[in-house]
């Protein structure tokens, strides 16, 4: 086990109900953990706030009232890190990954050997994340990046069997870009990775839209049938469910194309023949639900599980998730997942003006 | 795309492809999965209801049935086919007439009518009866007298007439009476149908998805949920009794029910350790609890607690058995109850073994509007009844529900008697639970 003394936040915004405070609250005033409340004793907490995130605001005054009743420290960035165990970096809720230049801060100045846990994705691209992993490794720093979708709950609290046999996926979310994406790439790929042989990357990634998002479907380049399973496990069909309370077969009723708004899609394949599918389908269903087939048939699917406002609950099995990684130095998923991740996003994005054209990943291909 | 021709063409009237709908997909044995194709096989179900109204109990029933629901990672479309109607109000907004219309569903102006589709037998092969909401008047005590127990009697009538009977599902509690819920029990004995009731909390969604093994040593179960009495108090304490049940020897019967309100709470939560020890245990299941301003979650504790909810009652049952459960709702701050200003809006429960263990767990509802648009918990519901006609086999002992209902009623009797204990030797249920689990799993 490794000491947690001193832990450092850095923050690029600070509300309620956005990531920088549920995960920092969850850290100074304690979390629901294995049905009990769990505080950690002894911990000092300090938080720098970025450039981008000035005074005076109410998240401000928010983070204030909270250095005035507890221990916390609000400080320079340098300061913050100057002694830390570990650090956690949260960007905007608007953004998927933190300012490129306060990362580098961070892994420059953080103590020697630390831990590092970035809310999101470490980049938006597959350089600029290799050279923070980089920084990172040569300054003996274990560094891990994610949402709260990999330890969410899951409705069913389904996972796939270690070395499954997949044939494909699909994962619904909504939201605007990248965050959607990143979204769908945090809620899937965790899935995927217990498939046989692991994650061995992507080696070409294909944008869809508007309709033709639909007809590649009835192609059969991805899979309506594992659309409509994914759809099952929704809470928040919209559409004649919002006018009258109804249930509906959104696919079997041909919903889909009607309610969606700038419908939009990447088909990913895989190193290893698999197929997966991202789909953003805003005014669909306003929740993340996945559906994986398994090659000897069979499927596995569910809602990956947002909890209430104000509270958001899924930010407690995350904050125990970062906590034992600070405790072991055991980050909680492959550092590969990081990066594939951030290719991805770059993939997507550099794929989105050639709609239906397959753009090749060789960077993404993981040996 | 291949898709179904229409929305607006009824189910039972078109059976066509219908696509999405998935190959091999994993599922518990115990639900029902698949519907027949075959019109011949299929069951008929009639469904007898106050109102038909967005988010009403009625329509969660109805549509699921007509429209079907997601189940087990797919568009489940009922095994049984919904003949016939009947509602008694009407207001704006209702929605039984456009169902009727869209899927060819009659509607019948009387139950006799709707049982027997206008003949002399009875014609149907189930019942549900879904007494709940649309505008009737409260008892003395606040109860709403929704007329279950006039529909039941309506359905008993036409078996006795027709001289048949068969699986009828009743929602939430038998009756607002003692007496008429115990004539509903009687009833059952006397033509030997199959009845199931309840609410939707032992069977929706468990986070974590915990059951209690059989025959574990439980020695106290706390149920913690929030609502008007008459309203809500049957979900937690159907929360508690679907655990408690599973208890080493089975359910014994309850022996006296007290209620406390406001002051007296606090003061039963000082003075009994293992219930203190197991409230705060169910709220750390809570995702709802009130926090303090400037917060977003709380810890709780009795101090916390009494800042967000001087508003409180709690209830508690002594068992046969020397077993006790207790319900606690936090009402939040108002002087009468307003889903608005409870102090959370979820059910939890945590059940004490002999040796000091906890079990807990959250019973989990995506309630609209706030976390979702459907109503998923009364699919897992619905499903169970689908299982109930098809096999005539209720999931659960309907001693369950009567007993259920009779802590509710006589807790709720306590309540307006200034928190007077009373005995209840009309509660010597004795029953041993089905196996399970009948919560939503897959």
């Amino acid at each position: 086990m490794k000491p947690l003394r001193h832990l450092a936040f850095i923050l690029e915004d600070f509300a309620l109900q956005t990531p920088a405070q549920q995960l920092l609250d969850r850290f100074l005033f304690g979390h629901r953990r294995n049905g009990a409340f769990h505080k950690i004793d002894d911990l000092r907490i300090s938080v720098a706030r970025a450039d981008s995130f000035l005074p005076p605001s109410t998240g401000s005054d928010l983070l204030h009232a909270r250095s005035t009743e507890t221990a916390l420290q609000l400080t320079d960035l340098p300061t913050v890190l100057r002694d830390a165990d570990a650090v956690i970096v949260v960007p905007r809720a608007d953004s998927g990954t933190p300012a490129a230049a306060n990362l580098s801060a961070v892994l420059t100045q953080a103590k020697r050997s630390a831990a590092c846990f970035v809310f999101g994705a470490l980049a938006s691209d597959l350089p600029s994340a290799r050279t923070f992993t980089t920084l990172a490794a040569a300054r003996q720093i274990t560094l891990a990046a994610g949402t709260f979708l990999p330890v969410t709950w899951r409705l069913p609290q389904v996972d796939l069997p270690t070395n499954a046999p997949v044939e494909e996926s699909l994962i619904v979310v909504e939201g605007p870009s990248p965050l959607a994406e990143l979204h769908a790439l945090d809620g899937l790929l965790p899935v995927l990775a217990r498939r046989v042989g692991g994650e061995r990357g992507v080696r070409r990634v294909k944008f869809l839209a508007g309709r033709e998002l639909w007809r590649s479907g009835d192609r059969k380049e991805w899979s309506w049938p594992l659309l409509s399973t994914a759809l099952s496990r929704s809470d928040s069909p919209q559409g004649d469910t919002l006018v009258d309370g109804r249930t509906q077969d959104l696919v079997g009723l041909g919903q889909v194309p009607k309610l969606a708004s700038n419908p939009r899609g990447w088909l990913l394949e895989h190193t290893d023949g698999v197929r997966t599918t991202l789909l953003v389908l805003d005014g669909v269903v306003a929740d993340y639900n996945f559906a994986v087939r398994l090659r000897e048939g069979g499927e596995i699917s569910a809602q990956l599980f947002q909890a209430p406002v104000p509270a958001q609950e899924h930010f407690s099995p995350l904050a125990a998730t970062i906590e034992n990684f600070f405790r072991t130095g055991e980050p909680p998923w492959p550092a590969s997942r990081a990066l594939l991740t951030a290719g991805l996003l770059g993939a997507c994005r550099e794929a989105a003006p050639q709609p239906g054209t397959w753009l090749k990943t060789p960077e993404l291909v993981m040996r | 795309m291949l898709v179904r021709e229409s929305a607006s063409l009824s189910r039972r009237y078109f059976s066509g492809v219908i696509v999405g709908a998935a190959g091999a997909t994993t599922f518990a044995p115990c639900h029902i999965r698949a519907a027949s194709k075959s019109p011949a096989k299929r069951k008929r179900v009639a469904l007898i209801t106050t109102i038909v109204r967005k988010f009403s109990h009625g329509q969660h029933f109805v549509d699921r049935l007509l429209e079907g629901y997601g189940w087990h990672g797919q568009h489940h479309e009922s095994p049984l086919d919904l003949v016939s109607l009947c509602v008694e109000q009407f207001p704006e907004g209702e929605v039984s007439r456009e169902r009727s219309r869209r899927h060819g569903v009659k509607l019948f102006p009387t139950i006799a009518e709707a049982l027997t589709l206008g003949t002399s037998r009875l014609a149907v092969d189930g019942v549900l009866i879904i007494g709940e909401h649309g505008n009737y008047p409260r008892d003395a005590k606040g109860q709403p007298l929704y007329p279950r127990f006039r529909f039941f009697k309506d359905v008993v009538r036409t078996f006795e007439r027709t001289n048949a009977a068969v699986p009828v599902f009743q929602d939430k509690h038998f009756a607002m009476d003692w007496r008429e819920a115990q004539e509903t029990y009687r009833d059952t004995q006397r033509l030997g149908f199959p009845l199931m009731a309840g609410s939707s909390l032992p069977v929706t969604w468990r986070l974590p998805a915990i059951e209690v093994p059989l025959g574990t040593p439980l020695v106290e179960s706390v149920g913690v949920g929030y609502g008007h009495h008459g309203y809500y108090d049957i979900h937690t304490i159907e929360t508690a009794q679907c655990m408690s049940e599973r208890r080493a020897g089975g359910e014994a019967g309850v022996k006296s029910v007290q209620a406390f309100k406001n002051e007296a709470v606090w003061k039963l939560l000082a003075e009994r350790e293992p219930t203190r020890r197991l409230c705060l245990a169910a709220l750390n299941r809570s995702q709802t609890l009130k926090p303090a301003p400037g917060r977003t979650f709380a810890e709780p504790s009795i101090e916390h607690l009494q800042r967000v909810s001087p508003f409180a009652v709690a209830y508690v049952f002594e068992h046969y058995d020397g077993f006790r459960t207790t319900i606690f709702h936090f009402n939040g701050t108002g002087t009468t109850f307003s889903r608005d200003t409870a102090a959370l809006n979820d059910f939890t429960y945590a059940g004490l073994t002999l040796r000091g263990d906890v079990l807990s767990t959250l019973m989990f509802l995506p309630m609209p509007p706030t976390m979702s648009t459907l109503a998923s918990f009364f699919s897992p519901l619905v499903n169970h009844i689908e299982r109930m006609v098809l096999t005539g086999q209720p999931s659960w002992p309907v001693e369950r529900n009567y007993l259920t209902t009779g802590m509710t009623l006589f807790a709720v009797d306590s309540l307006f008697a200034s928190g007077a204990k009373l005995d209840t030797p009309d509660l010597r249920i004795r029953y041993q639970p089905t196996p399970g689990p009948h919560f939503w799993l897959g």
